[in-house]
């Protein structure tokens, strides 16, 4: 979701030069759709595996259900990663560390939620230890249902978000808009990133609590 | 108790088995050891693992202090996957919480199941037709089947990374495991979590087909272990680094309440299924593999022993199970119908023997609810990753890891 | 059941003749570390089953002045062929502590943590009596029947 200026199509330098040459608009469009191409179908994955979820992800990324062959390759770090699956229930406890590693996601950079848990906390939204639903905290392009999701069902989410990479390099994507009204249906307690009725107070308060993990922080330097 | 450092000693009968004396030591790292007495003048260096990490073993963060490369003192951080549901289950009725717990040691999840639901039948005194025992015990040997397949390739990952060779080991054996999750979706409709097991039986009876299906994969899995065996036992580099590596002294383990592979390698004859048989397993001989050395190798060399048990008890069981209904009690159309009767507590504790050790349930019945007061998961994983800090203490870093893959925790029944 | 000499080592030890098959003897708190020890000496319970904490609020209809009480249950067992547990419990009135095993079994230290967290079952001589699955400043118990399941937590929930 195109939150932050930041997240807009990626330009190239190349383009201005182009641009200035009289006919270069065709090898503008060339070059967009060549950088499109690759951006979309390299996309590095770094799974955020929490729970059972992790266990179907590594099921997606083996033999049967090859994840490589659509360019994904599952990465231990996230700096060197375009998309973050986050496979597994988000608890309290780990909640900051995870919005830790998206923040050091360098741009332009994915989310899928896999899983109930993810997207919504599944049968755990109620307990006392447990985010309902990763969107509470860090935007999400593509939500992949399922308790655990088939693998089968973990590639129709990294196409369709193949398919939305593309659509926002064209300029075609539509942003679906998120309502305040909930339609009927229980909003988590905590509005989610990208709802009308989210507060600056939630932000700043999520960022103080990462940075507030390590030195200094939540958690001294103990020497126990 | 003899004295350890006879060498004429070469086991002790220590709390009902013989250990090996080799592996008992006098003393124990102390968990608690002040940083500051190890050496004041020297440097130690304080490396985090985790909560999230490569090695596919869940959210766990060990924080390590370090002499160079060398541990000095490991303390373990729990809770990252703490998901409550210990107080779920009080909420839920007694027919609900098997789908629950499912999660927990979401590897092999029907274990889950089965721990609960025998505990629950326990205090609610239902009895389990003979059909529903031995489809248990069958589908019970099928999960330590895949669950020991994926703890193969994940070891194999954690030792060798996935483009430094783990990778191959860990691709095989996931082709294997994709065969028994066909198997179970061939039976319950699911992959992966099933609610199968109910207090009283199971929901689903056998498909038409089903026992060839399994024959098949097992003669499949049989050749493929040979594979392994080639891959991995005899390899230089694997004997490398686990031969002689993370040697777990027996009393510490009996101690710690760790039993399964890890306790055996170590040579603890204990086994549930063959000493306080449940479900169907008075009917086959387990044979129980006892490995003396206690390390890393010997944990591998046990649970590939017990997979070729497993492929046994299951080829025993699968072409005679009786005819008969499957849940003894009739099948619950009302969340609340199955309730304690007793008028006062009721408690019950029963114990099945998970591919990580005793997987328990301790439940305390409330007089005229359908909803457990207190039901308490015992994992085994638990006590596994609570070695750590005795383990760790004098291995190097690559050590670490490769021992506390070889432990085999999963996360999800540490913190439920 | 409880196996013939554990029942004949409460009767020695405890007086009592007829423990609760599940959860067994009730142990006074200053006799919990003999009859732990007897067990893990004599008798080779050495195996740490569990150590599981309930907690019992005052009944509603009860009299003035009933306490709520956390019931701390222990198991331990003997390995091997004919393997056999032995259950043994504490009751203790809510902020009350009851002795630690710690000291006996490894085991213990973890559980008696996790109890402590979740339950607020206090141990009296356990060496780190502190949360281990909640945030370290999380408040309250989780598991005591008061509170509530769906607590918030700001900013994450």
């Amino acid at each position: 979701m195109a939150l932050d200026e930041s997240n807009k199509p990626f330009e190239h330098p190349v383009y201005s030069v182009l641009e200035q040459i009289p006919g270069g608009a065709i090898g503008l469009t060339t070059l967009d759709s060549l950088l499109t191409w690759g951006q979309r179908n390299s996309l590095w994955v770094f799974p955020m595996a929490t729970s059972c979820c992790g266990i179907e992800f590594m099921a997606a990324a083996c033999s049967r259900f090859d994840m490589d062959r659509i360019g994904s390759i599952a990465r231990g770090t996230p700096r060197q990663c375009d998309v973050m699956v986050i496979a597994g229930t988000i608890t309290v406890k780990m909640a900051p560390r995870v919005k830790k590693l998206w923040d050091q996601m360098p741009e332009p950079k994915w989310a899928i939620a896999m899983g109930s848990c993810a997207i919504s906390g599944d049968f755990y939204r109620d307990i006392y230890s447990v985010v309902p639903g990763v969107d509470v905290f860090m935007p999400i392009d593509v939500y992949v249902p399922g308790c655990p999701p088939n693998p089968e069902a973990l590639l129709e989410g990294m196409r369709a978000l193949q398919q939305k990479i593309e659509a926002q390099r064209n300029g075609t994507w539509v942003e679906p808009v998120i309502s305040a009204d909930s339609h009927g249906l229980r909003a988590p307690g905590i509005p989610r990133v990208g709802s009308p009725s989210r507060e600056d107070s939630v932000d700043e308060a999520q960022l103080a609590s990462v940075q507030g993990m390590g030195l200094g922080g939540a958690e001294k330097r103990e020497n126990e | 108790m003899a004295s350890v450092a006879d060498p004429r000693v070469k086991d002790l009968a220590i709390g009902g088995v013989r250990v090996p004396a080799a592996l008992v030591r006098e003393t124990w790292p102390d968990p608690y050891m002040d940083i500051e007495d190890y050496d004041p003048e020297s440097d130690l260096m304080s490396l985090n693992m985790g909560p999230q990490h490569p090695s596919t073993h869940g959210v766990l963060r060990v924080k390590l202090f370090l002499d160079g490369e060398i541990c000095v003192k490991c303390v373990p951080y729990l809770g990252y996957l703490h998901r409550g549901v210990e107080k779920l289950c009080e909420k839920l009725t007694y027919v609900q919480v098997p789908s629950v717990v499912d999660k927990n040691d979401y590897v092999s999840p029907m274990m889950n199941e089965l721990a609960v639901c025998m505990s629950f039948e326990k205090l609610l005194g239902i009895e389990v037709p003979e059909r529903a025992l031995v489809m248990r015990t069958v589908i019970a040997e099928l999960q330590r089947l895949s669950s020991h397949l994926l703890w193969v390739g994940t070891w194999g990952l954690d030792m060798g990374g996935a483009i430094g060779g783990g990778g191959s080991l860990f691709i095989h054996t996931f082709r294997e495991r994709e065969l028994f999750l066909d198997l179970f979706e061939e039976l319950t409709g699911g992959r992966f979590h099933y609610n199968h097991h109910t207090p009283g039986g199971q929901r689903h009876d056998i498909p038409p087909g089903w026992e060839a299906q399994v024959h098949q994969v097992l003669n499949v899995l049989e050749s493929r272990l040979i594979e392994y065996e080639d891959l991995c036992t005899d390899n230089h580099i694997f004997q490398a680094r686990t031969v002689g590596v993370g040697v777990i002294d027996p009393v510490l383990a009996m101690e710690l309440g760790v039993s399964g592979p890890v306790a055996r390698a170590s040579g603890i004859d204990h086994d549930l299924r063959r000493d306080a048989p449940y479900a169907a397993y008075d009917r086959v001989k387990v044979q129980v593999p006892v490995r003396q050395e206690g390390d890393c190798f010997a944990r591998y060399m046990v649970r590939l022993a017990e997979m070729r048990e497993s492929i046994r008890i299951v080829r025993c069981l699968i072409d005679d199970i009786p005819e008969g209904p499957i849940c003894g009690a009739k099948m619950v159309k009302l969340p609340g119908s199955q309730k304690v009767k007793a008028k006062e507590f009721v408690y019950a504790y029963s114990a099945i023997e998970s591919p990580r050790g005793e997987l328990g349930t301790w439940v305390v019945g409330q007089p005229k609810s359908a909803s457990a007061y207190r039901c308490k998961i015992r994992p085994p994983s638990y006590h596994l990753v609570s070695m750590l800090p005795y383990l760790c203490v004098g291995q190097m870093i690559s050590d670490i890891v490769v021992v506390l893959g070889s432990l085999d925790p999963i996360l999800g029944e540490v913190d439920r | 059941m409880i196996p013939d000499d554990a029942r004949a080592l409460f009767e020695r030890l405890l007086e009592e003749k007829d423990p609760h098959p599940e959860i067994g003897p009730r142990v006074p708190c200053d006799q919990l570390l003999a009859v732990a020890r007897a067990l893990k000496e004599e008798l080779e319970y050495r195996f740490f089953v569990y150590c599981a904490a309930a907690h019992f609020p005052a009944p509603k209809d009860a009299e003035e002045g009933t306490p709520a009480e956390i019931l701390v249950a222990y198991r331990v067992r003997r390995l091997g062929p004919g393997t056999v547990t032995v259950p043994f419990h504490v009751r203790v009135p809510v902020d009350t502590a009851s002795p630690s095993l710690a000291s006996l079994y490894a085991g213990a230290d973890w559980q008696e943590r996790e109890q402590y967290d979740l339950v607020g079952a206090l141990f009296e001589g356990h060496p780190d009596l502190r949360r281990i699955m909640m945030p370290e400043d999380w408040e309250g118990h989780p598991l005591r029947r008061e509170y509530a399941i769906d607590t918030p937590h700001f900013p994450w929930r």
